[in-house]
């Protein structure tokens, strides 16, 4: 039976956190019942508001579908952390909170002169999440980076995509979504739990260099162990043929295909309607599959290309061969009847942005399950909220911060 | 690690039941690395991955796969076959004292063999059950076979890597294990914390697919608020000093330029000049439209649906200092780039490759790598280390990958009270 109580209610974070796969992690601590309060500031925004994409003849702070996608479930208010009344404030919220997050360049936090231990003053048991690029210290702990430059320096550019082409990786700052972030949701549920069995917090440090390689050890134990240093293969695997993305009927439609054993290689032939070509010997067994994969590739294409992916796919499937659909955002969000009755998007309605789809969470809990309960909040949305409630900060004083530029 | 031994974990005093195959392997690895005591249980004979490579040395023996190793170690192994009933009471048993299950099986399976989520709840009514699969438990999709590559495809992430005119591009390395045994990590913790405070347990269902399709970026939002599609497009570059360039001995990404992300374009220029090769970049002509770059221009040149003539007219203006660019990167080394680039605040990065990474002297430095003792193999293997570091409860190795089945007397006769005969005539009948 489901409750309306999410696993974290609770809990608040204080969130300084910027860009994708800071916000991506307090998104996923929001969605479950965490406060989450985003510290913004209109002189240094984050970035994401400013891209795109935005609603047509809307541009502005609050519309963009970057943004918004990672910020569900969340409040946002600004305080400009320039003034000193704005870093009493940040530490009066930090003593009534439970989790501190940031991924900014080392040394701004201490800069303000928020050290893990000057934030222990004002709550003891507070969990700090840091999420560097490379780690706070080594002799690239100051290099600069973001999303775009960790698929490259982690190793999954060089080995995705044809051999014979630029390795130019996945096409997204991959790991700024689940990687990343997720690895860094995992530390601090651990290092809840360690405060709520022991009553102290620690600091987490996510480099993202590290939690980046972690997704290609086998690659890395390769090298450490045999010395081979492993290329991109394209969409081939090593132990399965045909392996790959076949043309389908249509624009830009493909299917792909993946076959690994004897059985499922009959059970293709036989989906085809059993051609000539399929009885060769060199096709007989996955080593001469291997041998002749070029030519199997394209015999496969010749009966694909006259359907459509979806024929494709549901035929193969019904028949006990692993195929699917290379779906694009429109068959993703609209289209794969799959997704839709699982509702795994979410169309929430934004004050600026209107009704927009929102990724869902990546895990469902049968009894607590996550809930996007807000749209993304306007910038400094929550501000006022935040000073009266939460900081007992009254009207007149807010008016003089706001006139002072504190909370700007 | 002995050092680190005597620091808390966050889950010393769970105790994981592992079904899993390929899908949730890194699952319980950071489960057992956080502190879990993750027993795995393979089928008698041994989890097919042991015979995935690479292998130790290139021997392609099912006790050697680096493959396995890479994903299985702080886990202790038993072998038991739950399809028979004797195996099934014996998971029963073992379950009693456990608080988390893990599995990877198709959706139904387990409720076939009658060890399904109210089963399991008759035994141990605050259980956890999480359940990764390609599609989720549910669904027309729910039973299709999912090999990686096919929630990758049908997940949005495949039809935006490569280049337009061939395939789009398959992620490399079990990209879906991974990202769906994240978010099943995740989602066990979120249900663990929910136990602690009320005693209850519940099951945690991933899709691969969903997991996956998180990695879209903004694809799904230029579609829902655009109507336009993201579209792979390659090595393409619309702005000089964003993209790839090929180096002397790979390449290099260049991020320089982006207002707010370390230093401009005069900078790059400067060091250009600073080795001569800057041939006439410095001239005014040629800094004039460099100037003029904006947040806003990169935006609107890096969005999908832009005028191409105006595309053209940047391009135009900014050809030549494309070339000058590609001539003098030319000469340098991945690393050269990188170290001086970094040093003048430029954003730059190369793309490494495993050699670059298991050689890199901020992973070096940071001791990421993790070297892990294999006496029966008589050496000691470099791990992949913490992907995460906390300061009271550190990311930890518990031990090496087991052998198949290498715990079965400790937990069978130590835990379960079973005598060494019992054993021997349950391994005799093909139960462990």
């Amino acid at each position: 039976m489901q409750t309306n109580r999410l696993p974290l209610e609770g809990i608040r974070v204080v969130d300084f956190s910027w860009f994708a796969a800071g916000p991506a992690c307090t998104e996923v601590l929001a969605n479950h019942g965490a406060e989450v309060i985003r510290i913004e500031c209109h002189t240094r925004v984050d970035g994401l508001r400013v891209l795109h994409p935005q609603p047509e003849g809307k541009y502005g702070l609050n519309t963009s579908g970057w943004y918004n996608n990672v910020n569900a479930s969340k409040l946002s208010i600004t305080l400009n952390m320039r003034y000193s009344k704005a870093l009493d404030m940040a530490l009066r919220l930090i003593a009534v909170s439970d989790i501190v997050a940031e991924n900014y360049t080392p040394g701004t936090l201490e800069k303000w002169g928020f050290t893990y231990e000057k934030l222990q003053e004002v709550k003891p048991d507070i969990i700090l999440l840091r999420e560097p690029m490379q780690g706070s210290d080594g002799p690239h702990a100051n290099f600069s980076g973001f999303g775009a430059v960790i698929s490259p320096l982690a190793g999954i550019s060089h080995l995705t995509g044809p051999s014979d082409r630029p390795p130019v990786g996945m096409g997204t700052h991959y790991t700024d979504y689940v990687i990343n972030p997720g690895h860094a949701v995992i530390a601090t549920l651990a290092a809840l739990r360690h405060r709520n069995r022991t009553g102290k917090g620690q600091v987490i440090e996510v480099a993202q260099l590290e939690s980046s390689v972690s997704v290609i050890g086998p690659a890395l134990m390769d090298y450490a162990v045999n010395g081979r240093v492993q290329r991109r293969q394209g969409n081939r695997l090593a132990h399965a043929a045909p392996h790959g993305a076949f043309r389908c009927r249509g624009d830009d439609r493909w299917c792909v295909i993946a076959v690994f054993s004897d059985d499922q290689w009959r059970a293709l032939c036989r989906a085809m309607g059993d051609p000539q070509w399929c009885r060769e010997e060199r096709f007989a067994t996955l080593q001469c599959r291997k041998e002749n994969e070029d030519e199997l590739e394209r015999l496969v294409e010749g009966w694909t290309s006259a359907r459509t992916a979806e024929d494709v796919m549901e035929t193969l499937q019904a028949a006990g061969v692993p195929a699917g659909v290379v779906q694009n955002a429109q068959d993703v969000l609209e289209n794969d009847p799959h997704l839709r009755e699982r509702g795994h998007y979410v169309y929430l309605d934004h004050p600026e942005a209107g009704r927009t789809a929102y990724d869902g969470p990546g895990f469902r809990l049968s009894k607590t399950p996550g809930r996007l309960r807000s749209p993304a909040p306007c910038i400094g949305q929550h501000t006022e909220y935040v000073c009266k409630e939460i900081l007992g900060i009254d009207d007149e004083e807010i008016a003089q911060l706001v006139i002072e530029g504190v909370l700007m | 690690m002995a050092d680190q031994a005597d620091t808390p974990s966050a889950l010393d005093d769970i105790r994981v039941l592992d079904l899993a195959g390929e899908a949730g392997m890194y699952c319980t690895k950071l489960l057992a690395e956080l502190g879990a005591d993750v027993v795995k249980i393979e089928p008698p004979g041994g989890d097919p991955a042991r015979g995935i490579g690479p292998f130790y040395h290139d021997e392609g023996n099912p006790n050697r796969s680096l493959y396995f190793f890479a994903l299985n170690s702080s886990k202790r192994s038993i072998t038991l076959d739950i399809t028979t009933t004797d195996g099934q009471t014996l998971f029963k048993r073992l379950l009693a004292k456990a608080d988390v299950v893990v599995e990877t099986f198709q959706p139904g399976y387990l409720d076939g063999l009658g060890l399904g989520y109210a089963e399991l709840c008759r035994v141990k009514p605050e259980v956890i059950l999480c359940s990764i699969t390609g599609f989720g438990q549910w669904g027309p999709h729910s039973r299709y076979q999912a090999p990686d590559i096919v929630p990758v495809a049908m997940s949005g992430i495949m039809y935006l890597a490569g280049f337009p005119d061939i395939a789009p591009s398959y992620a490399y390395g079990n990209q879906s294990h991974y990202c769906g045994s994240i978010q099943a990590t995740a989602g066990i913790l979120m249900a663990l914390l929910r136990r602690d405070a009320t005693g209850e347990g519940q099951q945690v269902e991933v899709s691969r697919q969903e997991a996956l399709s998180i990695n879209q970026e903004t694809a799904i939002q230029y579609w829902d608020i655009r109507h336009e599609l993201r579209r792979r497009v390659g090595a393409e570059k619309r702005m000089p000093g964003m993209g790839l360039y090929e180096c002397k001995d790979g390449y290099v990404m260049l991020m320089v330029g982006l207002p707010g992300f370390g230093s401009p374009w005069p900078t790059l220029v400067q060091w250009m000049e600073d080795e001569g090769k800057a041939e006439d970049l410095q001239e005014e002509r040629w800094r004039n439209p460099l100037a003029e770059v904006s947040m806003q221009l990169i935006s609107q040149l890096f969005s999908l649906e832009v005028d191409p003539e105006w595309v053209a007219f940047w391009k135009d203006r900014l050809s030549h200092i494309e070339e000058v660019l590609v001539r003098f990167l030319l000469g340098y080394t991945k690393r050269e780039l990188y170290e001086e680039g970094q040093k003048r605040g430029l954003l730059i990065a190369p793309v490494n490759n495993p050699k670059d990474i298991v050689e890199s002297p901020q992973l070096d430095y940071r001791r990421w790598f993790t070297p892990v003792e294999y006496p029966d193999l008589g050496t000691t293997i470099a791990h992949p280390g913490p992907p995460y570091r906390l300061s009271e409860t550190p990311w930890r190795v518990q031990r090496r990958a087991s052998q198949v089945g290498e715990h079965n007397q400790e937990i069978y006769c130590g835990e379960l009270g079973l005598s060494k005969e019992q054993l021997s005539t349950l391994s005799t009948e093909g139960i462990i």
